[in-house]
């Protein structure tokens, strides 16, 4: 028993990780109706990033953190601006858009072997100690990673409710062409939508190293994840991308601890399909 | 008309390939160069079956190796344990390839948008390796499968290359048929316009079901043949690098052509040897390909050879007119 509650709680705190893993791919899937194939390398990127930081000077972590940041936030625009602008103008970009972000992926991904090595790398974590209530045993550093999710959370809500860009990207979501008649430049909001989505998964990147093992290959698990959970809270939905994770973080917890560690693809596989025959549209209902 | 058609230099050319491919042994290739054709036969199937449904319907397919792998795999473990006879097996491990392909990635997510298919697809191609490592026994883990038993007792090098090109031969032919029969019209219909094509009665997921059906079976075929020719499979026949070298094959000879899988395929098998000398940078150098062909050479070999052909046209004016329907797209 003390084994299944301490497996929900892990699988909480990893459900809240990938819940700011997924954002970047359901915030540019929604606007752009881009989806985002190379998104596990640029949460790596991000990672590999604020990594370089580490040891350099005191307060290392956060000075890598915010060049993360901007770093990923120009990356993303660029990226938008010579690769997918281009490719968005020829008809076919569906197809088109998502073998490019593929071959990107595995370029960098192999770009990034090449420059960091393929020998683990960890962020180390920021709080040591822990916290045991009965049975149940978590770290401090875990929970303040969950603190940390909420408060991006939540800014990222402020901005899109009441920054006039994040009421225009919201607005393309939803219709592009209403968002032309009043006069935002679809262009333009493609672009920064790309920048903000990079630097957010970029950051999340970073706090999934502070929990796991950062390789250039793990970065298509986290992919694949990402994808199921956007999937299942109804692509094109944020809130639906942060329930779902957070499930299904739990049952991925739940899974591992009655079978092992092997069946994580198959599993998630199996969710997916499951998903798809039952309730395509998610569990808040998004574009199908 | 039918004169010129049947004259033109494209199938002129297409018959002195195959006259070459048909002799090719008897010239004194080496044992590696027949390897090699092998691979392009197999291989040219797999791309050509990935460009019916990528291409041609329409459907952004990312599991095709993993239909080779079932096909190969159950071809290699009947005959090999149950001594069944390849021309047996081959068959039943398409069947297998097709039957679990279309129930559980068709039927869950044909019907939905284009993003589905890709992503189950994905997944299920990712899936595969940790399932074969858990059923060592049957299937040989990571170490996979060696020793599969041939066509025929004692087979030769030879023997693998004709067979392998009759293979190459009857499955072309099959999807030749197939892109101009009422399905393949029924894409073209669906492409130009969506709403028009269903209210003339066509079904999209049944055109769908259809192809992928068609498809995987084909290629699960092409695994039968891969493993009785080359005797092995494992895990690896999964991994990223076949997979990116199927999509090179696709998009470098031109996705939605008919004779561009071929082409690209040919290519690719060929011109793998440059790509090992790359070393490490293998998989970096076939991503820089794959994003540079889609940016900036979407047609691929048969876009260069559409406008070479263009350009002599109007210089000499003399060469017959194109064939109709040639291309699925412009």
């Amino acid at each position: 028993m003390a084994n299944l509650i301490n497996a929900i709680v892990s699988g909480l705190i990893a459900g809240s990780l990938y819940a700011a893993m997924a954002l970047g791919l359901t915030i540019i899937y929604g606007v752009s109706r881009v989806f985002n194939f190379g998104h596990g390398i640029v949460a790596l990127l991000g990672a590999y990033i604020a990594w370089l930081f580490l040891g350099q000077m005191t307060g290392g972590l956060l000075a890598g953190t915010l060049v993360s940041l901007v770093a990923m936030f120009l990356f993303g625009l660029l990226v938008y601006r010579f690769t997918i602008n281009p490719l968005l103008k020829k008809p076919g970009w569906e197809t088109s858009t998502v073998l490019f972000l593929l071959g990107a992926g595995i370029l960098l991904e192999n770009v990034l072997l090449q420059v960091f090595g393929p020998r683990v790398k960890s962020i180390p974590s920021f709080l040591p100690g822990g916290l045991r209530l009965g049975a149940v045993q978590v770290n401090w550093h875990e929970l303040s990673l969950v603190v940390i999710v909420l408060a991006a959370i939540a800014a990222l809500n402020a901005f899109f409710k009441r920054t006039r860009t994040g009421q225009a990207m919201r607005s393309v979501a939803q219709s592009i062409p209403g968002a032309q008649v009043v006069g935002i430049d679809i262009d333009r909001i493609y672009g920064l939508t790309f920048g903000l989505a990079f630097a957010v998964t970029g950051f999340s990147g970073i706090l999934l190293g502070t929990k796991y093992y950062l390789n250039p290959h793990i970065g298509w698990e986290w992919m694949v994840k990402g994808f199921v959970i956007v999937s299942f809270g109804g692509l094109g939905s944020t809130s639906g991308a942060i329930y779902a994770a957070v499930i299904l973080g739990v049952v991925e917890a739940i899974a591992v601890l009655y079978l092992s560690a092997i069946w994580v693809w198959p599993i998630w596989f199996v969710l997916f399909m499951v998903l798809l025959l039952l309730r395509p549209q998610g569990i808040l209902g998004g574009r199908l | 008309m039918q004169a010129t058609k049947v004259l033109s230099w494209k199938s002129a050319l297409m018959g002195l390939a195959l006259l070459f491919l048909l002799a090719y042994p008897w010239l004194g290739a080496s044992s590696y160069l027949k390897h090699l054709f092998i691979l392009f036969f197999i291989w040219s199937v797999v791309a050509a079956n990935w460009n019916l449904l990528m291409g041609y319907a329409g459907i952004t397919s990312l599991g095709n190796i993993g239909f080779l792998a079932i096909g190969g795999y159950t071809s290699g473990i009947l005959a090999k344990s149950f001594g069944l006879s390849p021309w047996v097996t081959i068959p039943i491990g398409g069947l297998a390839a097709s039957l679990l392909v279309t129930l559980f990635l068709g039927l869950p997510a044909l019907r939905l948008s284009g993003i589905y298919i890709a992503l189950l697809s994905l997944i299920f191609a990712d899936s595969l390796p940790s399932l074969l490592t858990q059923t060592r026994g049957i299937t040989g883990g990571a170490m996979g499968l060696h020793e599969i038993p041939g066509f025929l007792p004692g087979m030769e090098k030879v023997h693998a290359y004709y067979i392998s090109l009759a293979f190459f031969l009857a499955i072309q032919y099959i999807l030749y048929r197939t892109v101009r029969s009422s399905t393949g019209l029924a894409f073209v219909a669906l492409r130009d316009s969506e709403h028009l094509a269903t209210t003339l009665g066509v079904n999209r997921f049944k055109e769908r079901l259809k192809v992928f059906a068609l498809s995987s079976f084909l290629t699960g075929v092409a695994g039968g043949v891969y493993v009785h020719s080359l005797g092995d499979i494992s895990p690896t026949t999964l991994g990223i690098e076949p997979f990116l070298l199927g999509i090179a094959m696709m998009e470098l000879g031109g996705i939605g052509t008919f004779a561009g899988p071929i082409l690209g395929s040919a290519v690719i098998v060929f011109g793998n040897e440059f790509l090992r000398l790359a070393g490490t940078l293998r998989l970096a150098l076939l991503g820089a390909l794959i994003c540079g062909i889609i940016l900036f050479f979407p047609g691929g070999i048969m876009q260069l050879v559409e406008r070479v052909e263009k350009w002599l046209r109007r210089r000499f004016n003399k060469l017959p007119p194109p064939s109709p329907g040639s291309r699925s797209h412009s």
